[in-house]
């Protein structure tokens, strides 16, 4: 599923001038495209234009006599010398930084154990899909019951085995390792999924012959199971990135943004400079500069999708 | 590795960790919900409930519509993968059998598009909707969702096709069929293990979605599961046991769809390439 | 015969076309589910016999009044006709003034206009007029109080307290005699959440601090800003305000009270009702409700709520919108709601009312201190405002920020709001 290969149903030579029979299929080729194209306007292109036009003026619902000045890049300027902005953006990369490679880790682990050869398959896999197929913010509220600190599992089990309690939920540290706990439970369900699909596809002769040749588990995890995995990875690695750029629902759940506002993400910051203080301008400005970060994402995937068909050819 | 034979031990212990993982959380809220609130915030805390209760279950049908927001989330999880789907299917099959200029770019910038974080443009996206007039309705969701599914759809749509082998269309084509009739009654047929796979994902991905759910659709009559759940709890009122209950309920179905299903969801991604 | 069938026919047609002269007026009101639907649909449903020309649908929203406001937000902002009569939160009306989301009703209630805010409590007479305008109506009251466990204070000889010291000095008595760790000396809001403005803004008005500030800006006053957090601080080292407090919304301050977990709790009037009628509860009968404690015996100061009616600016029924709001803001529907709802009143008369006394004895004692109540900051920026004070009580509360630094975050934060 990870490549995307388009160029493989082409013929490899130059093109050569069109036949009619091949004009009309690039026409209607282009005509099932539109419908793509047609939904992406109207979800995503035309709002991105709204949302900058709104950027440039100063548009705050709860001082409607102010009108809606055109103020040029001042929002953005702010935005550059908000400190909150700042701690938001951190706060966010932290988020990247520490799930996205946790839930590899943690789905490569699940996919491996649930790749045994099991008698009966559906409870294992109904055990490594449900987290997928719960709500974030479902997670969110559970994660906050288990970290909570009198009532809390988590803190009871500590107290079981002789340990201190811990403020999970209110020091910024602790919090943010229980944010990141419940993010990874939540999202390396689907990454397992994806790598449980790859495991399976890699033949098992492979692993035969290194049997053979005397190798140990170890090195056949090194040498076969994860090259062979690297595409899979891969594409768990980038949907779990475009995810953890927009988390919102688990700390919204779990802290709020506490305390402080030291768990608050850039996505839980933009809602609520537009939802509930409802400046609009602002607000779209802080959205931009989101938009800005996802595309340094995309872009790195955007060259692995442009390269990937000649890596295959 | 993967198939050496290995004592059952370690094979049921790795099922375990699997399963534990998976059902922890699960389990958890199911003794909640059997709960009362007094025994819930009694120190030590129990793991059993003491005296079994299922009041909790009728308060969440009593105190909110939890039906009709099961409903709507049906509804709008299967709307927008039908229309993800559709639309997704229509532009992997011209990319992969239709000459078209530059293909590989546009997917790309398909892909880039969709993937934009559409958290980032909730205002606009609210004021198009209301524009329209769409808001506190299903479509509110549909579209939006059916796009946040695409590239999934998509990547996995297009591994597909690529496998379907070019003669099967042209007999077809020859036999009087259309592109479309070919596409419609050859490819898709022989593809729908992945047409399959990609409607689950879609359909999962609505199924989760909060924070438009919210802001698009908040009235009473057009919420969603995770935004009708979560108002369970108010100002004065927190009720653990009540919203663990709405929880095992919100999550029965979509489990024993997976159950069904889980064969083909990960058979499903396994056919469709992953072949690197 | 013919004649009379014909005259059937006639009176029959002509009732029809006076039903249509008279067409009902359908009426769409929104309420948060904490805020009873149930008992406002009984009174509606009285009023629609009184009035058979009028229907009024119940919309019923998030629960918080924050999440309320969200979807209100979303709705108002889009200028959505659907809503006639919304019941906001008593710190809502002067952000609606300022978004024109309400209707003035001076000209609608015109000469009765002075007679009718007279008769309410002083404290919603001034919540609800912004700038000389009448913006909306109140509903119902409410406001803080401090809750005891009857049982423990007399067990261990102890009387309410009246100041914060006294408060502090028997919470330590009885937590070290009961020897539980588990009982909490005091308990307030402490989560990033709209009640703790609350918890910060008690101590300021009891050290005789006063929000001040033009046009929508927000000051305080030097000398009793820190006061708060020197009284949290203070609390917070000496164990009478467990360690967890900074996670404790408004709710869980109830169920852990209820629980039995906790001595002393500050909260809201609804309290009352669920610890001494729900069937879990673990402190029956055992429950003592007073005014807060001051930094002296005689300047107690607690937070007002409460709900009121505002007619939205995009209704499209708005003669009749108004109608609706009177009669629901009328000293017989208060009365009912505190017989049904254990609703405070918000006129002073109903407090002393036999039938209500008889449901709820403990109102008796709730007057003095609805009297002396005081609003939160009046801003059309208030969900910055509140914002700015929550988050960095919490921060105070959670450890993470010392008074200082709290402080200081606040002074700046108001005095960005307004910008």
């Amino acid at each position: 599923m990870l490549t995307f290969d388009s160029t493989k149903s082409k013929p490899t030579t130059k093109p050569l001038p069109l036949s009619r029979l091949e004009k009309s299929e690039r026409h209607l080729g282009l005509l099932m495209i539109l419908p793509a194209f047609l939904l992406l306007f109207a979800v995503v292109l035309f709002p991105i234009g709204r949302l900058l036009v709104t950027s440039t003026q100063r548009l705050s619902l709860t001082e409607p006599w102010l009108g809606t000045p055109f103020v040029g890049l001042d929002n953005y300027r702010e935005a550059l010398t908000d400190a909150r902005f700042w701690e938001t953006t951190l706060n966010t990369v932290i988020y990247i930084a520490v799930t996205v490679p946790g839930a590899i880790v943690v789905g490569l682990g699940l996919a491996l154990l649930a790749n045994q050869p099991f008698k009966i398959k559906w409870p294992v896999r109904l055990g490594l899909l449900l987290p997928w197929a719960l709500p974030l913010v479902f997670a969110g509220l559970i994660f906050r019951w288990f970290f909570e600190f009198n009532q809390g599992i988590v803190n009871n089990i500590l107290m079981w085995v002789g340990l201190p309690k811990l403020a999970w939920l209110t020091d910024p540290f602790l919090a943010t390792v229980a944010i990141c706990i419940a993010i990874i439970w939540k999202t390396s369900s689907f990454v397992a999924l994806i790598l449980l699909a790859g495991l399976q596809t890699i033949p098992k002769s492979l692993y035969e012959a290194a049997e053979i040749d005397g190798a140990s588990k170890w090195q056949q995890f090194i040498e076969i199971t994860l090259p062979m995995l690297r595409p899979a990875i891969i594409v768990a690695a980038i949907f779990r990135t475009i995810t953890a750029i927009q988390t919102f629902d688990i700390p919204y759940a779990m802290t709020n943004g506490g305390p402080g506002n030291s768990t608050e993400t850039l996505a839980m910051y933009i809602h609520k400079t537009t939802i509930d203080f409802l400046d609009l301008g602002y607000g779209s400005a802080l959205a931009v500069l989101m938009f800005v970060v996802s595309l340094v994402m995309t872009a790195g995937y955007l060259r692995y999708t442009r390269r990937d068909p000649r890596q295959e050819a | 590795m993967m198939r050496l034979p290995r004592p059952r031990v370690m094979v049921l212990i790795a099922g375990l960790v699997v399963v534990v993982n998976g059902f922890v959380p699960a389990i958890w809220i199911v003794l909640t919900s059997l709960k009362t609130e007094a025994e819930l915030l009694r120190l030590p805390i129990t793991i059993l409930p003491d005296t079994l209760t299922f009041q909790n279950y009728t308060r969440v049908f009593t105190d909110q519509p939890i039906l009709t927001f099961m409903w709507n989330s049906v509804a709008v999880a299967t709307l927008s993968t039908l229309l993800c789907v559709t639309v997704s299917a229509l532009a992997a099959y011209a990319l992969v059998r239709l000459r078209l200029p530059a293909p590989g770019l546009i997917l790309s910038v398909l892909m880039a598009i969709a993937m934009f974080p559409l958290i980032s443009l909730m205002v606009p996206l609210f004021q198009v909707m209301r524009t329209v007039g769409l808001l506190n309705t299903w479509w509110a969701l549909v579209l939006p969702y059916a796009v946040l599914s695409m590239p999934v759809c998509t990547m996995v749509l297009i591994s597909f096709f690529q496998d379907i082998p070019k003669d099967l269309e042209s007999a077809a084509m020859i036999d009087g069929c259309s592109r479309l009739g070919a596409l419609w009654h050859v490819v898709i047929p022989l593809t729908a293990p992945g047409v399959f796979t990609a409607g689950i994902l879609a359909f999962v991905n609505a199924w989760d979605e909060f924070l438009l759910a919210l802001t698009l659709s908040s009235r009473v009559s057009s919420r969603t599961l995770p935004v009708g759940i979560t108002l369970y709890q108010g100002e004065f009122s927190f009720p653990w046991p009540i919203i663990s209950a709405a929880l095992v309920v919100a999550i029965v179905p979509i489990s024993i769809i997976i159950a069904l299903f889980q064969e083909r969801v990960v058979g499903g991604l396994t056919q469709g390439g992953m072949k690197g | 015969m013919t004649r009379l069938i014909t005259g059937t026919a006639l009176a029959a047609i002509m009732t029809m076309s006076a039903g249509s002269a008279f067409a009902q007026t359908e009426l769409r009101i929104f309420t948060g589910g904490q805020q009873r639907p149930d008992v406002m649909r009984q009174i509606l449903d009285a009023y629609q016999e009184q009035n058979p020309d009028v229907t009024v649908e119940i919309e019923v929203g998030g629960a918080t009044s924050e999440q309320q406001q969200q979807y209100l937000n979303t709705v108002l902002a889009s200028q959505d006709s659907t809503l006639d009569v919304v019941l906001i939160d008593v710190i809502r009306p002067a952000q609606w003034a300022a978004a024109g989301w309400a209707e003035p009703l001076d000209e609608y209630l015109g000469d009765e206009r002075d007679a009718i805010m007279d008769r309410y409590l002083p404290a919603y007479r001034e919540a609800n007029v912004v700038d000389g305008a009448v913006m909306a109506l109140p509903y119902f009251a409410d406001s803080q109080f401090l809750y005891y466990r009857t049982d423990l204070l007399e067990k261990h000889g102890v009387e309410p307290p009246k100041t914060w010291d006294e408060l502090k000095a028997a919470a330590l008595k009885i937590q070290e005699a009961e020897g539980n760790p588990n009982l909490a000396g005091f308990l307030t809001a402490g989560a990033p959440i709209e009640g703790t403005v609350c918890t910060y803004l008690v101590p300021y008005w009891g050290a005789g601090g006063e929000l001040g500030g033009e046009g929508g800006a927000i000051t305080l006053s030097a000398e009793q800003a820190a006061r708060p957090f020197e009284l949290w601080g203070d609390f917070k080292e000496a164990g009478v305000l467990p360690a967890n407090i900074a996670e404790i919304p408004t709710d869980r301050i109830r169920q852990d009270f209820q629980a039995g977990n906790a001595i002393f709790a500050m909260n809201w009037g609804y309290v009352w009702n669920r610890v001494q009628n729900d069937e879990d509860s673990q402190v029956k009968g055992n429950v003592g409700v007073v005014t807060l404690p001051g930094f002296t015996a005689d300047t107690p100061a607690t937070c007002i709520g409460g709900w009121q009616l505002a007619v939205s600016a995009f209704s499209e029924n708005k003669e009749a919108a108004v109608e609706l709001v009177k009669y629901l803001s009328s000293p017989e529907v208060s009365k009912q709601q505190a017989i049904l709802a254990s609703h405070m009143p918000v006129f002073p008369e109903v407090y002393t009312d036999a039938e209500v006394l008889e449901a709820n004895p403990w109102f008796e004692d709730a007057l003095p201190v609805v009297e002396t109540a005081r609003s939160r900051p009046v801003s059309p920026a208030y969900p910055r405002v509140s914002e700015v004070i929550r988050t960095n009580m919490n921060a105070f509360l959670a450890g993470t920020q010392d008074g200082a630094a709290s402080l200081q975050a606040i002074e700046q934060g108001l005095s960005e709001v307004m910008q």
